[in-house]
């Protein structure tokens, strides 16, 4: 027994050391946020001299962050709403009523899911620009929900394909329509669902880079991540701003896996062992 | 495209042909015996066709805004640019782009991938064998590793900006023990090296969470058997957890390609812009670059059709591979 203890520990002291380098490089630019320019210049390490908050109220307030905070706001908003209402119907159209070609339409959702977005982009931004949704809200939203639409629905069939057929079967006895089952009884039976793949979608959606680039050029249209990106040019020289503009858009995800951790391991690993 | 066909053909089916037994049994009868036939017969056409009204706006942006796009390019990549746009040039795309310098530098960084996969399999593999062994502070562990995997790429490659910039922390502290400077990413030979790092370092947590969930499928009285047996740490590894886990190491090794290959955009981005000297790029930054600088959208679609067929073979690729090792065992 002694000798498993021994072993236990040798292995935790490298884990606890990794756990430290994956932790170290979100404190270290925390900590520059509240340095002064000074500071910084004179010892990259040192622990700021208090917390100061006038990086942050910089970043906000100049170059657009709190514009861009808001428009990834709506945009993730809206896609989220959308990607759960349209994936809820389908998901529970495909995962319990048996109609003709719902197989095929599965598996067709599957297939679309190993599609990646640098494989359409290009097709796609001119279909966006020849409808005129290039540059617009609505073109974002559209194909975010299309980009997240296939994982949607495959996460949502599997879930409400493990909901037992009695529950249906009575709900009509009782006379409630398919729409009456979805709303009064689909719906809240796949909170859990919902919920998770509700915010593993405002994940992705928030993250994103590269479809918001491509779909919203005009600088006062951009989202978040890509108003991040467009900081590294404008201080390169002011480090502890950029740092503070980082951490602006750190913030909303780490408050989300601080009270949604599960939810999110739980979309993630959704697939990995059934089916 | 094995999908193509069969979504118009639900459609269309919907209007002319009969239906499924599900929908026999589900008959609406709530106007009673004295409702007029007509409203009951109205009914039920519509609970016959509410399974496709429920599915109808998925299909309909699925098919026109993911497969009709996948087709539109692939054909695109046939199609000039610039003088040439809207003709059909043949293969010329292709043949342009296997000439680029920078597309054949993408296309050795996928085979560098291909290389580093397995040490990104493994790292998350035996993470998760040791913190479902319950190592002290299990629980710690795994909040904290997964935590980078929910960071934007953006946001990863932001800080690593900053602690790997040439007067940057990194550097600073190497200097003190008299190592350096080192250009990080300032040095082609050192560059992709780091940003392949520094997408491990972001994205192991995910690999980890899901050899996490395959571990609480496994039969813990096997183990149990196992170490009662006096088996060592590899022999478990080999011969209890790794075939055990099959389908998860699969799931594994095709998601973590699957990253690999698409989800590196944001770091590129912010870190490197490809450079130094093009010895950053990976297909999809070509693409990007193709696509929105150089003005260039049918070259860019044969990028992306070769990245689509690469990630068909390795995909394809890895589940023979897997399959057949999951045979032997």
């Amino acid at each position: 027994m002694g000798g498993a203890r021994v072993g236990k520990w040798f292995v935790a002291i490298p884990m606890a050391l990794l756990a430290l380098a994956t932790i170290y490089p979100l404190v270290f630019t925390t900590n520059v946020a509240m340095k002064t320019r000074h500071e910084y210049v004179l010892d990259r390490f040192s622990v700021a001299e208090s917390l100061r908050w006038s990086n942050i109220e910089g970043a906000w307030n100049s170059v657009g962050m709190a514009r861009y905070f808001v428009n990834s706001i709506v945009v993730v908003g809206l896609s989220v709403t959308f990607l759960l209402i349209i994936g809820s119907m389908a998901g529970f159209a495909l995962g319990q009523l048996r109609f003709r070609g719902s197989r095929a339409l599965f598996l067709g959702c599957l297939a679309a899911l190993f599609i990646p977005f640098q494989v359409i982009m290009v097709p796609l931004a001119r279909t966006m620009a020849d409808t005129g949704l290039l540059d617009t809200y609505p073109g974002l939203v559209l194909a975010y929900v299309a980009q997240f639409l296939p994982f949607t629905i495959f996460l949502m069939t599997s879930y409400y394909a493990g909901v037992p057929a009695d529950i249906i079967d009575a709900a009509r006895i009782d006379g409630n329509t398919l729409y009456g089952v979805y709303r009064r009884i689909m719906l809240p039976i796949g909170r859990p669902a919902l919920l998770s793949v509700g915010i593993l979608n405002a994940l992705f959606c928030w993250n994103d880079v590269l479809i918001s680039l491509l779909l919203m050029p005009s600088a006062d249209h951009r989202t978040l991540m890509v108003g991040v990106t467009a900081l590294r040019g404008q201080y390169s020289d002011n480090i502890p701003t950029f740092a503070a503009g980082v951490l602006i858009a750190a913030l909303p995800v780490l408050l989300i896996y601080l009270f949604f951790q599960r939810q999110i391991a739980d979309g993630v690993t959704a697939g990995s062992t059934k089916g | 495209m094995p999908v193509g066909g069969s979504p118009p053909s639900a459609g269309s089916v919907s209007t002319t042909e009969p239906f499924a037994a599900a929908d026999g049994r589900t008959v609406d009868d709530r106007s009673g015996p004295d409702g007029s036939r007509r409203a009951r017969s109205r009914a039920r056409d519509w609970e016959r066709l509410a399974p496709y009204v429920l599915v109808a706006p998925a299909v309909l942006i699925i098919v026109g805004l993911r497969l009709y796009p996948l087709l539109l390019g692939v054909n695109f990549s046939f199609t000039g640019d610039g003088d040439r746009n809207g003709e059909a040039v043949g293969l010329d795309n292709y043949l342009a782009l296997f000439d680029d310098p920078l597309f054949q530098q993408a296309l050795r960084n996928v085979g560098l991938l291909v290389v580093l996969l397995p040490v990104a399999v493994a790292v998350p593999g035996l993470l998760a064998t040791f913190i479902y062994l319950r190592v002290p502070g299990h629980r710690f562990f795994r909040s904290v590793y997964f935590f980078p995997a929910v960071l934007s790429p953006v946001i990863v490659g932001a800080i690593f900006n900053l602690l790997l910039a040439f007067d940057g922390p990194l550097n600073t502290v190497l200097g003190s023990v008299g190592v350096g400077p080192v250009d990080w990413l300032g040095d082609p030979d050192v560059a992709m090296f780091m940003v392949v790092g520094v997408h491990v370092w972001a994205t192991f947590g995910m690999g980890l969470v899901v050899f996490l969930a395959g571990f609480a499928t496994l039969d813990a009285a096997l183990l149990d058997a196992a170490r009662v047996d006096g088996a060592s740490l590899r022999q478990v590894i080999r011969h209890v957890i790794i075939p055990g886990l099959t389908r998860t190491i699969q799931f594994v090794f095709v998601t973590t390609m699957i990253g690999m290959l698409t989800s590196m955009f944001g770091l590129l981005y912010v870190m490197t812009s490809g450079g130094p000297e093009g010895s950053t790029y990976l297909p999809e930054y070509y693409i990007w670059i193709q696509q929105g600088q150089m003005n260039r959208p049918a070259l860019a679609s044969a990028a992306s059709t070769i990245l689509f067929l690469i990630m068909l073979v390795v995909g394809l690729l890895q589940l023979s591979i897997l399959r057949r090792t999951g045979r032997e065992d």
